[in-house]
């Protein structure tokens, strides 16, 4: 696997279940500057296809994704 | 931007039934689509004042959370409530009895607001 990129921003949306991590980003993203990466880290089962189909219909690409335990990360830049 | 409009319509006899239209709704507005949810039948018994601060949006542990803090969140969120005439006169309502934010529209403005939608999401 690639290594992780650089990040300007940690969200904690960790124990937060549907909609609350999306939520979360959403409102955060509105908040950072064009081109800058957040690291969004969650545990809600549904946090993958989530934040994908996030991704899809906002067009903030994810430029990368692991998980660590339950730990689901994602480095989202914003458009 | 992509639309949908979703079409509530359990009301305070069916708190399991109350709030996922609610918070898909939220979700979608997370997602930059422009969203509403119609509250129809018995959905406008949700909107009246005090209810929604004591109607609890059960759990299988026992630890739900009031319908409120689901509608707060959604309009928080930008998504618009809207109501119909008819269905406050089922309850014996009227817009002045709701909480804040919601707008009245009839029948007519509805089955457009569903036409101009790219999906209508029924519960």
């Amino acid at each position: 696997m690639a290594d992780a990129p650089t990040h300007d921003h940690v969200l904690d949306a960790k124990g937060l279940l549907c909609p609350m991590p999306i939520v979360k980003l959403a409102k955060f993203m509105k908040t950072v500057e064009p081109a800058q990466v957040v690291l969004l880290e969650a545990t809600d089962p549904g946090a993958v296809p989530d934040v994908a189909a996030w991704s899809k219909n906002t067009r903030n690409p994810v430029i990368h994704q692991d998980q660590i335990d339950k730990v689901m990360r994602f480095w989202i830049q914003k458009a | 931007m992509s639309s949908i409009v979703y079409v509530h319509t359990g009301g305070v006899n069916n708190p399991e039934r109350s709030a996922t239209p609610i918070y898909l709704a939220t979700t979608a507005a997370a997602m930059d689509i422009e969203v509403g949810i119609y509250f129809t039948v018995n959905g406008p018994t949700l909107l009246k004042k005090g209810v929604a601060e004591t109607l609890i949006v059960p759990k299988y542990d026992g630890n739900g959370a009031p319908l409120r803090r689901f509608i707060d969140q959604a309009l928080d969120m930008g998504v618009k409530f809207y109501v119909c005439q008819p269905s406050l006169d089922l309850h014996g309502l009227t817009k002045d009895d709701l909480i804040d934010g919601v707008e009245m529209i009839g029948g007519a403005a509805f089955n457009d607001m569903a036409l101009e939608a790219d999906q209508v999401i029924c519960f």
